[in-house]
């Protein structure tokens, strides 16, 4: 009897032990792994690379393909079309109604801001994690550093640069719960009341990002008035980006006067799904 | 025996690229699944094995999770550990001879778990930075482990019809020729 009961605490010392030389194991590797975290992540992205970017192209066709057959026609790509020259006539009505308002000074900014003073990099995107996080194909090498703006060809902003590695780079999107956006709507920018030309205080706010490829509109005063379709692009008040790129577009207002700001939902401009290069703006700064 | 786990490995490593590149396209509600985390929680429930299997499958999977994640190396490798430990001890008590009840509780263990996890990685990285801010729920939430559920029953019916093989106590094996 008293074999058997020593042989039971033996095999769970053993069981313990087990356990324990496996966490110790484990624990040991990962700090190792952690001390050369930077090296590990860039070759992983380089070997990576080119079956990641393969696998992007074939998800951007396929979802392409589904989405006609879903709309049986051609509508995806008239709607990415039309989305495209939407977004460039949007850049231009924003540049155009700091000149309205007067300031030539301020014009002159804005139309550095609209990329021509810019130095840009190019870069493929290739893949997308579920803290709304991109990489892109581009890093250290490449004169990209962390805090770097984002954009499309239109002047969409995406996000600015989160991390670098020597070859690649994280993008934090817009959309990142981390993100925080200080944004002007502007006064006509297709609202439905807009084909007159008021001039009117600017009006500022912040975009949050939401997670899930989403944001919201926060502390508009709630004096001022906002309509759906209203344009949002980056404030002059932004540090960490250029002034004047398109951000998103007011869907919905929720006013409640009890408070003394107001939200709105909003869909933002960039399409992740379409993209395949992205533009580092590397020479900003404020 | 070499070559089982080399193809665990090569199967994790193709459905972290998947989910990064080609399910992103095809996001519902703003939410991809965790392709990672259904064939990790696969494994688990068919695999049979000892503590070195469980730590094995808990750091590929994980080390694949953190690789494509922008924290530390090792968080998921951790978590997925403590995870695969309590479902192993779970399972034990769960298991029984009915073979058509394996799926009814393989869905909604894999639903606890997924949502488990997710929870646990966010109180980690909390932890350490707390400006990150702490929110067990969203809105993609819901979207994402419905999504990612799919994805497990798909492949709990893909393993059982080509790679499951009854032994005496009615378990499913991979790889046991």
């Amino acid at each position: 009897m008293k074999g058997v009961k020593d042989f039971s605490i033996n095999k769970k010392s053993n069981g313990w032990l087990k356990i324990l030389i496996g966490a110790v194991v484990l624990s040991l590797f990962l700090f190792v792994v952690n001390i050369f975290v930077l090296p590990i992540k860039n070759s992983f992205y380089t070997i990576s690379s080119p079956i990641e970017k393969t696998f992007w192209t074939a998800g951007e066709s396929s979802s392409g393909f589904l989405a006609s057959l879903l709309s049986a026609g051609s509508f995806s790509e008239e709607n990415q079309n039309l989305k495209i020259e939407n977004q460039k006539l949007l850049s231009q009505v924003a540049s155009l109604q700091s000149i309205l308002q007067g300031n030539q000074a301020q014009s002159d900014v804005s139309a550095t801001c609209q990329n021509s003073g810019f130095k840009l990099v190019m870069a493929g995107v290739i893949g997308l994690d579920e803290d709304d996080v991109l990489s892109i194909n581009k890093g250290s090498a490449n004169g990209l550093s962390e805090g770097m703006p984002v954009i499309s060809q239109q002047g969409v902003l995406f996000g600015k640069i989160s991390k670098v590695y020597k070859n690649f780079s994280k993008v934090m999107l817009v959309s990142n719960k981390n993100s925080i956006v200080n944004v002007k709507v502007s006064p006509f920018g297709g609202s439905p009341e807009g084909g007159q030309q008021s001039f009117t205080p600017e009006i500022d706010g912040v975009v949050k990002g939401s997670g899930g490829l989403g944001a919201y509109l926060d502390l508009i005063p709630i004096s001022s008035e906002i309509n759906p379709q209203d344009v949002l692009v980056t404030s002059t008040i932004e540090k960490s980006f250029p002034k004047d790129l398109l951000v998103a577009r007011i869907i919905q207002k929720e006013k409640n006067d009890q408070k003394p700001f107001q939200k709105a939902q909003i869909s933002l401009f960039f399409d992740i799904k379409a993209v395949d290069n992205l533009f580092v703006v590397t020479n900003y700064k404020r | 025996m070499w070559k089982k786990y080399l193809i665990i490995i090569i199967l994790f490593y193709l459905f972290a690229l998947l989910q990064n590149s080609f399910f992103v396209h095809f996001a519902l509600f703003g939410a991809s699944p965790n392709l990672v985390f259904a064939l990790f929680f696969l494994l688990l429930f068919f695999e049979r094995g000892g503590i070195y299997k469980v730590i094995f499958l808990s750091a590929i999977a994980g080390i694949f999770l953190d690789l494509f994640s922008d924290y530390y190396l090792g968080v998921s490798v951790l978590l997925l550990s403590l995870l695969a430990f309590l479902f192993k001890k779970l399972l034990a008590l769960l298991r029984n001879d009915e073979e058509g009840a394996q799926f009814v509780y393989y869905l909604p263990l894999f639903i606890i778990f997924l949502f488990a996890y997710n929870a646990l990685f966010k109180l980690f990285i909390y932890f350490f930075d707390a400006s990150k801010g702490l929110m067990f729920l969203s809105e993609e939430t819901i979207p994402y482990l419905i999504y990612s559920s799919l994805v497990a029953a798909l492949l709990f019916y893909v393993y059982k019809k080509f790679f499951a093989k009854k032994t005496d106590n009615r378990q499913l094996r991979l790889f046991n020729r």
